[in-house]
């Protein structure tokens, strides 16, 4: 409907604005068709994720086909509801246990114990690092911000390593996410803490303020595998190379609230970080407090990415590659852009731990390695375009 | 949904009568980079009518009007937002009070125009005046020309253009003190006519408007009140014709300027000697 008015319009300006009450009060509504995209998007997406998530677990050594799979969680599903039924005197048989279970004699172990969590955490990390990265670019208003590029990342990996070698275990499992937790906290508020001046964030000093944190952080790691015994450093080693080998339940019941609260803080942060793009004092001027803005927002990402580094090691470019895609197809409006980038960095993540794993017969490829593979040259396009677009920047 | 939430204890404003003193400052001083930028300004903003800021580059303009809009606080003197110092609202609460459109206008995401405009409505969320909502932002950008492009993104359009949906979300929040910092700078004659304008018929409807200009014979068309700054104080305050006169605004402007009287009109003209 814009489109006609738009054309009538630049055809005959009109003299002046009484000529348009004519005009029905919806003139300046959105076009539907990018609210229909959008909806489309978050389906496609959670409709990938379903997909990828059911190959992903039926791949490996022990080869389940997808019907299986799905057959095995719905009695899964079905089982479960019935007896949470039970427990409140309900009793009832839900149609819900259909599909093939697993043929093979130890297809539903392999699920359940080995694939499903590893896929679910998968998904989680995937989530929260995408979210994360997007929150990042929306508070920086750059949408060249990344956790890994700001330093959050390697300031986690100073809180894991650091539990490695001392083989802390304060709070059992909980170890190792509250400080990488902590130590990506620190490093992303002083990120945030220098590279500000007069209210502002210049992309060079965001950049080489990234740069001088990871150093720093860079160099604690490098210590402390130096002084690690051999089993705590090869932890080390090989959680900085991201890898979601071995993941359990447990760490999925550790990571799950962390990432939870961690999108749904996001999603409630959209508007405001929608108003942001305006500017500081633009976006103040309409109501938001920027300052309170910015440090939830940016204890929500330590939060995210703690909790996804945590278990899953650094996993580079998902924050600054999914949302920049969702961008493409939806435009920038958080609301969208929030929801939609959880659900593709966790079809990404669950994709390349796929690929990590699949890959190389009876190897199990480091998916740090992956992300930053594909993230590195995507980065640089990214960069290419958009000097070449607004002719760089300040 | 997720502004009601926000939204809480936000006090609705209630609209002040025509003549009432909306915003003042009182002898304010504004220091920035240790130099004084503003000594000494007493202004008040009544609603009900336009007043135009004019002076030199670099007299204080921009920083009055944030020292209104409650962006500064001033080192000496005070300023006043309905009554209260400008900081003591809430941003929410100022937010509902007063618009401003800032002399340079940024967006660091490609929002279309539709969304920028709709931003200036995010006052309101979760208010009874959310249901406005429709009816503003197609009035807003009707009044400021904008609708033609409402699909556009915002960083594809041309500087006046871009100038005119920043207009336009100024427009769509209602609030009753507009805040303009220079408005017609980037806009062609015909647009440049228009958003004074609109200036002057949200003035008549009980609205107070603040408005940076640099073009004195714009000012002194639509203004009922002039405050010309001239390096940081108050050179002159009053009506187009007490204010403008060839002496003040040879020595303000220290450049030789002629006033003319007007063939049809009481305004003056004004006219740098060349
Ligand atoms: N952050 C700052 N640090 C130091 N000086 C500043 C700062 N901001 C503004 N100034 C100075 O304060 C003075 C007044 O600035 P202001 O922006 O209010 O001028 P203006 O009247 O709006 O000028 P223009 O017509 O060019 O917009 C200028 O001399 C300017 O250089
Ligand atoms: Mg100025």
């Amino acid at each position: 409907m814009s489109t006609d008015v738009s054309r009538t319009d630049s055809q005959t300006p009109p003299a002046d604005a009484e000529v348009r009450r004519d005009r029905p009060p919806h003139g300046g509504r959105r076009a539907p068709s990018r609210r229909v995209r959008a909806a489309v998007l978050i389906g496609g997406l959670a409709a990938a994720l379903a997909m990828v998530a059911v190959v992903s677990a039926g791949s490996g050594q022990l080869a389940i086909p997808p019907g299986e799979v799905a057959g095995s969680v719905l009695h899964r599903v079905d089982g479960g509801l019935e007896s949470l039924l039970a427990r409140f005197g309900v009793v009832a048989d839900l149609p819900l246990d259909v599909g093939p279970l697993p043929s093979h004699a130890q297809g539903e172990n392999t699920l359940w114990l080995v694939r499903f969590p590893r896929v679910v955490l998968a998904m989680l990390v995937g989530a929260a690092l995408a979210t994360a990265g997007a929150l990042m670019q929306g508070i920086f208003g750059n949408p060249l911000a990344e956790p890994a590029l700001v330093g959050v990342s390697p300031g986690a990996a100073v809180g894991a390593s650091l539990v490695f070698v001392t083989g802390a275990s304060f709070l059992d499992e909980w170890t190792v996410p509250v400080a990488a937790f902590s130590t990506g906290l620190c490093a992303t508020l002083l990120v945030y803490l220098l590279s500000r001046s007069g209210g502002r964030t210049e992309v060079v000093t965001l950049i080489l303020t990234g740069v001088a944190v990871t150093a720093v952080a860079s160099a604690l790691v490098a210590f402390n595998t130096f002084v690690a015994n051999p089993e705590a450093r090869e932890q080390i080693v090989f959680w900085q190379l991201g890898s979601l080998n071995g993941a359990r339940w447990p760490a999925v019941t550790a990571v799950l609230p962390f990432v939870v609260v961690g999108l749904v803080a996001a999603v409630l942060l959209a508007r405001s970080l929608d108003l942001l793009a305006l500017g500081d004092r633009a976006a103040r001027h309409l109501g938001v407090n920027v300052e309170r803005l910015r440090i939830v927002a940016i204890v929500v990402v330590a939060m995210l990415v703690g909790s996804g580094v945590a278990f899953a090691g650094v996993i580079g470019f998902v924050g600054l590659v999914v949302p920049h895609l969702i961008r493409m197809v939806a435009g920038p409006g958080h609301r969208v852009l929030l929801p939609a980038s959880a659900l593709g960095g966790a079809v990404l993540l669950v994709g390349a731990d796929l690929v990590a794993r699949t890959a190389i017969a009876y190897a199990d490829l480091p998916l740090g390695m992956l992300t930053a593979l594909v993230g590195g040259p995507f980065f640089f396009w990214l960069l290419r375009r958009t000097r070449s677009r607004a002719g760089g920047w300040a | 949904m997720i502004g009601r939430s926000v939204s809480r204890r936000r006090r609705i404003p209630v609209r002040l009568d025509p003549g009432e003193v909306i915003a003042a400052a009182h002898g304010a001083g504004v220091v920035l980079g240790g130099a004084r930028v503003l000594d000494d300004v007493t202004v008040d903003v009544r609603t009900g009518e336009v007043l135009a800021l004019v002076g030199p580059n670099g007299a204080g303009k921009s920083t009055l009007l944030s020292v209104l809009a409650g962006d500064l606080a001033p080192v000496s003197g005070y300023a006043e937002l309905i009554g209260r110092p400008p900081r003591r609202w809430s941003a929410a609460e100022a937010a509902m009070r007063r618009a401003v459109l800032l002399q340079q206008v940024s967006l660091s995401f490609p929002f279309t125009v539709a969304e920028v405009v709709r931003m200036g409505r995010s006052p309101w969320a979760g208010t009874e005046r959310e249901d406005e909502d429709e009816q503003a932002v197609a009035e807003a950008m009707a009044t400021a020309d904008v609708a033609a492009f409402a699909e556009r993104r915002f960083n594809t359009l041309s500087g006046g253009e871009r100038a005119r949906v920043a207009l336009a979300r100024v427009l769509a929040q209602r609030a009753q003190l507009v805040l303009l910092d220079e408005p017609t700078a980037a806009l062609d004659l015909h647009h440049q006519e228009m958003v004074l304008g609109v200036a002057r018929r949200r003035a008549a409807a009980g609205d107070a408007v603040v408005v940076v200009l640099h073009d004195l014979n714009v000012a002194a068309g639509y203004a009922d009140r002039i405050v010309v700054l001239s390096d940081g104080s108050v050179a002159a305050v009053g009506s187009p014709q007490q204010v403008f006169t060839s002496g003040l605004l040879s020595e303000v402007y220290m450049h030789e300027v002629e006033v003319l009287d007007h063939p049809r009109a009481s305004t003056p003209i004004i006219l740098p000697r060349r």
